[in-house]
């Protein structure tokens, strides 16, 4: 007991002046090499430039298959502008908001047991659970998930996305290579292994199995392709807007999102 | 291990603490200045090019283009003549500021929530948003620094970061064909807006 009293100021001293060095804008990080070469203004600025220029974080993707993934991303570009875009435009034109917000939620209600078997599967009950009550609270007092009542209940508000590739991720499998799909865009071995995970456990694609017939099997899945249009092209745009080069700004952007979606 | 020296310590831990907390504090309230004026500006502008030209001056005082520019080159930077570095830096202030004030539509005011901010390190600061927009709800993180002032060095979208974005296209200019390369894609990029 004695020798605890007489080192615990040392520690004491030591954790202060370690906090006091934390606590000051001088300590930062020291950079690997701090040999200015041109571009500082002053002596402190270039060491400070020489610093952030190499720590910053930037997500990246093994990309063997580049020159087949841009020739795809092309078609894809291609498909978007003369086929996708005027549907998505006439959709909405011609549907006027409020129904297109209906039919939006309703698709993404019907998705239920992706994200439930998703969740449950990262064994996270709690949002399983949660879940379970969003798509119970829409699907009656919502009218069939027209509206999303659930939102304005706190504890069912806001429930992070879960999809089949987050459940990989979450597992530790990483994307393998970055792989841009024919039509659907931007993926990666892992997340095309999953979408076909999302495929199987959506409502959606089980009516052709349920009900057989041309008129179902088509309109339902077509519709819900249209009425994801908008949003899709939208985040396209976003990514590809204002860019050096639209494949290298696709690509980053998805795997950042990913990467983002998998840490919720 | 005296008394005095313990309330010395924890005094010391305490002012530690507080610097920390007003950083994050005064940064936050940057942010809420720089987004109402940019909302103000949004709504006052009588159309995109003119909201363009109104975002200018406030996005070059709130947003600090020579860090975004630096970082988001890399490491080649430093081999960047002065006189290149300064055309990069404002070629990619015109297009930061043109991809900002494209997400904007004149007279559709977004509802932006800040969050309490967080300090990664000292003289950081990340304040986390929400931003409500045409019935879509998207998180956006902003990183700021102090200079002079505290000031945006970067944007993340739903995860995506603005310097990483262009990190990967710089790279592999950079790679290809050096500053010069990297100088020549950026003012392809600005006059030939797509």
């Amino acid at each position: 007991m004695k020798r605890l009293t007489s080192i615990l100021p040392a520690v004491l001293l030591t954790s202060l002046a370690l906090s006091l060095s934390a606590c000051s804008s001088t300590s930062r990080k020291q950079p690997a090499e701090s040999t200015p070469v041109g571009g500082g203004k002053s002596g402190d600025k270039s060491v400070q430039l020489l610093e952030d220029v190499d720590e910053y974080d930037v997500a990246s993707i093994a990309d063997p298959l580049e020159p087949l993934n841009r020739a795809t991303f092309w078609l894809n570009d291609g498909i978007y502008t003369y086929l996708f875009r005027p549907i998505s435009k006439g959709y909405q034109t011609v549907v006027p908001k409020p129904v297109r917000n209906g039919i939006h939620n309703a698709f993404e209600n019907v998705k239920f047991p992706v994200r439930f078997v998703n969740n449950a599967l990262q064994g996270n009950f709690k949002r399983a659970g949660q879940e379970t009550g969003r798509f119970l609270v829409n699907s009656t007092v919502g009218v069939a998930g027209l509206g999303r009542p659930a939102d304005r209940i706190p504890s069912l508000a806001d429930v992070p996305e879960a999809d089949t590739a987050q459940t990989f991720s979450k597992w530790g499998i990483g994307h393998g290579a970055y792989l841009v799909l024919p039509v659907l865009g931007p993926s990666s071995l892992r997340d095309t292994v999953g979408l076909a995970g999302d495929y199987a456990l959506n409502p959606v694609n089980w009516v052709s199995i349920l009900y057989g017939g041309y008129a179902w099997t088509i309109a339902i899945p077509s519709t819900n392709s249209v009425r994801s249009l908008p949003v899709q092209l939208g985040a396209y745009d976003t990514a590809i807007k204002n860019s050096l080069d639209r494949y290298l700004a696709a690509r980053s952007s998805y795997v950042q999102y990913r990467a983002e979606a998998a840490s919720k | 291990m005296n008394l005095r020296k313990f309330l010395l310590l924890a005094t010391a831990l305490v002012f530690c603490g507080t610097a920390f907390a007003s950083s994050t504090a005064e940064a936050e309230k940057r942010l809420q200045v720089a987004v109402n004026e940019v909302l103000n500006a949004a709504d006052q502008a009588s159309g995109s090019a003119a909201l363009v030209e109104s975002l200018r001056p406030i996005l070059e005082k709130r947003i600090s283009f020579d860090a975004m520019t630096r970082r988001a080159v890399g490491p080649g930077w430093r081999q960047f003549t002065p006189d290149q570095q300064r055309k990069a830096t404002d070629l990619f202030t015109t297009l930061v500021i043109r991809t900002y004030s494209s997400k904007l539509t004149p007279g559709m005011r977004p509802v932006v929530n800040i969050k309490p901010a967080t300090s990664p390190a000292p003289g950081r600061v990340e304040v986390p948003t929400t931003l409500v927009y045409d019935g879509s709800r998207y998180d956006v993180v902003y990183r700021m620094e102090e200079a002079k002032d505290w000031q945006i060095t970067d944007v993340v979208i739903e995860g995506v970061s603005l310097i990483a974005n262009y990190r990967t296209q710089f790279d592999d200019q950079f790679k290809k064909g050096g500053a010069n390369a990297v100088v020549n894609a950026l003012s392809q990029s600005v006059n030939n807006p797509k």
